[in-house]
C-alpha cells in the first residue's frame, strides 16, 4: 500500500501562446486544440484548492506566462496564499512596469530562457529576435533585485558554446545558471535526430562546466541537468507520477506530467469539473503510475525502485508505445537498445528543425 | 515552456567540497530562497525554485536571523530566545555547521566575502 503524500509544487500553464517556437518546447503538438483557457476566476479557485492540498510553490509556466493580462492577479493571489512564486519566462514581452508589477505582485523567482549565446542563432531557435530582449529583461530584473535564474536548454546546436553560455551568465550576472540538457518529449522528441548531441560534444561540455564551477563561475550556482540517454540510469521524474507534482493545463486539464498527454489512452480530469483535492485522490490517470505496486521487471525486484521509480512515462512510451515500461535509459531495461538506436541514427543524419508555432 | 522544468528531473550539483574549517561571518539568505512556516504539514521550509528542505526548530531559528548581520550577533540573538541561556560559545560550532550546509546548498552566501 503506497501512503498518499500531499503535492509540492503546482505547475501552472497558463497559456500555450508563445511568441516563441522552440523546437524543444514541451507543449502538446497539437497546440491548436487548447485554446479554451481558463478564466482568472477559475485559476484563483485552483490557487486556493492548491494551498489547501498542501501545495508549496507554484510555477506559472506557459506558453508565455507575460501574455495572460491577469498574471499579476495570479501572482499576487500565490503571494496572499503564501506559495513560494516562481516564473518562467522568454522575456520578450518583458518592460520596466511589467517587471515592478511583478515585483509588487510579489513574485519570487524569475526564470528566463535563453536558446543560444549567440543572438542569430538564438533567434533562430526561437523563431522570432529575441536575443536582445532578453539581455534587456534580465538587466531590469536584476536592477529591481529579482533574484534571476538563466536557463539554457542544450543540444546539438548550441553545445558547443557552453563556455560562452557560462560567459554570458556571469556578463548578465544572473544569480543561478540552468544548464538542461534537451529531454526527450514533446516537440524535442519529433526533433530529436537534430538536437540529440553527440557524446564528445557531452563529455567536453561537462568538462567545462566542471572546470567553471571550481574557477571563474564559483559564484554562479550552477544546476547541470545531463542528458539522460548518456547515462546508465534513469532520472527520477517528477520523483514518481502522482508524488508531488501536478500539473495544470491551459484549458483546465490537470495532469501528472507536462507532456503526460503525449501517452494516448490516458483520460485527464478537469479543474472546471472537479477540485484539485478530489483529482489528487481519486483520479485514476494519478493512480496509475503511483508509487511502486505497477513497477514491470525489472524494476519490481530493482534497488532502485524508490530511487528512480522506473524513470520517464513519458519516454518510455515513445520509445516502447507501452508508458508502464522501465525507462529505456535505463541499462536493465530490454528495450535498452533502442536507445543506442537513436544516438546513431542522430550521429548518422543532419534533418531540419521542425518549429513549435502557435503564436499570441 | 521547456521540457524539464519545475523538478523535473534531478538537477546534479557537485559534491559538496566545502571544508569543515571555513567560517561563515554575515549569512545572507539566497535571494531565490524563502523561509516558511507550513501549517498543514506542522513544518519550517526553505523554498527555492526546485523544491524545499524542511528545516528543524533550530534551524529555522537561525534561517530567519540570516540577514547580513555577523554571524557572532546571530548567536547572541539565538541565545536571547532560550529560556536557559548558555554560553554562545558552545552553540558557535554547530551553527556554523548549519550555515555551511546551507551554503553548501546554494541557499545562503557570506556577505564577508
Amino acid at each position: 500500500m503506497t501512503t498518499l503524500n500531499r503535492p509540492l509544487a503546482l505547475l501552472a500553464e497558463l497559456t500555450y501562446r508563445c511568441p516563441l517556437q522552440c523546437p524543444y518546447c514541451s507543449n502538446p503538438l497539437e497546440l491548436g486544440r487548447y485554446r479554451q483557457e481558463l478564466d482568472t476566476e477559475t485559476w484563483i479557485r485552483v490557487l486556493g484548492e492548491a494551498s489547501e492540498l498542501g501545495v508549496v510553490q507554484i510555477h506559472f509556466s506557459g506558453g508565455e506566462p507575460l501574455v495572460r493580462r491577469d498574471i499579476y492577479d495570479l501572482v499576487r493571489e500565490a503571494r496572499r496564499l503564501e506559495l513560494y512564486s516562481n516564473m518562467s519566462t522568454g522575456a520578450t514581452v518583458v518592460d520596466g512596469t511589467t517587471l515592478d508589477r511583478l515585483r509588487e505582485a510579489g513574485l519570487d523567482h524569475l526564470q528566463v530562457s535563453l536558446l543560444d549565446t549567440d543572438p542569430d542563432s538564438n533567434d533562430r531557435l526561437a523563431g522570432t529576435r529575441s536575443f536582445d530582449r532578453k539581455r534587456e529583461a534580465v538587466r531590469g530584473a536584476k536592477e529591481r533585485g529579482f533574484p534571476v535564474t538563466l536557463n539554457v536548454v542544450l543540444h546539438r546546436q548550441n553545445l558547443d558554446r557552453i563556455e560562452d553560455v557560462i560567459r554570458i551568465a556571469l556578463e548578465w550576472n544572473v544569480d543561478r545558471l540552468e544548464l538542461a540538457n534537451t529531454q526527450y518529449t514533446g516537440w524535442a522528441f519529433r526533433n530529436r535526430a537534430a538536437l540529440m548531441p553527440t557524446r564528445a560534444q557531452f563529455e567536453h561540455a561537462q568538462a567545462v562546466v566542471e572546470r567553471a564551477r571550481s574557477g571563474e563561475a564559483a559564484r554562479l550556482d550552477i544546476l547541470h541537468v545531463l542528458p539522460d540517454y548518456y547515462q546508465e540510469l534513469p532520472k527520477a521524474c517528477l520523483q514518481g507520477w502522482g508524488n508531488v507534482f501536478m500539473n495544470v493545463a491551459p484549458d483546465g486539464a490537470v495532469l501528472p506530467c507536462q507532456t503526460a498527454r503525449e501517452i494516448t489512452g490516458l483520460e485527464f480530469p478537469n479543474v472546471r469539473d472537479q477540485s484539485l483535492q478530489a483529482i489528487w485522490t481519486d483520479a485514476p490517470v494519478f493512480q496509475r503510475f503511483r508509487g511502486t505496486d505497477w513497477l514491470p521487471e525489472p524494476c519490481r525486484s530493482c534497488d532502485r525502485r524508490e530511487v528512480d521509480f522506473g524513470g520517464c512515462r513519458c519516454q518510455a512510451f515513445l520509445m516502447t508505445g507501452d508508458a508502464g515500461a522501465t525507462d529505456p535509459v535505463c541499462h536493465l531495461s530490454p528495450h535498452h537498445h533502442l536507445v543506442g538506436e537513436a544516438l546513431k541514427e542522430a550521429e548518422r543524419s543532419d534533418p531540419p528543425l521542425q518549429y513549435r508555432v502557435m503564436s499570441v | 515552456m521547456r521540457a524539464g522544468a519545475a523538478g523535473r528531473h534531478v538537477a546534479l550539483r557537485p559534491a559538496p567540497a566545502m571544508s569543515e574549517d571555513r567560517v561563515i561571518r554575515r549569512p545572507v539568505l539566497a535571494a531565490h530562497a524563502r523561509y516558511r512556516w507550513d501549517k498543514l504539514r506542522d513544518q519550517h521550509q526553505l523554498v527555492f525554485p526546485e523544491g524545499m528542505i524542511v528545516l528543524n526548530d533550530s534551524a529555522a531559528a537561525i534561517v530567519q536571523l540570516c540577514d547580513g548581520r555577523p554571524t557572532d550577533e546571530l548567536i547572541a540573538a539565538l541565545v536571547a530566545k532560550l529560556k536557559e541561556p548558555i554560553p554562545a560559545s558552545e552553540l558557535s560550532d554547530d551553527v556554523q555547521g548549519c550555515l555551511r550546509h546551507l551554503v553548501e546548498r546554494g541557499l545562503l552566501r557570506d556577505d564577508a566575502e
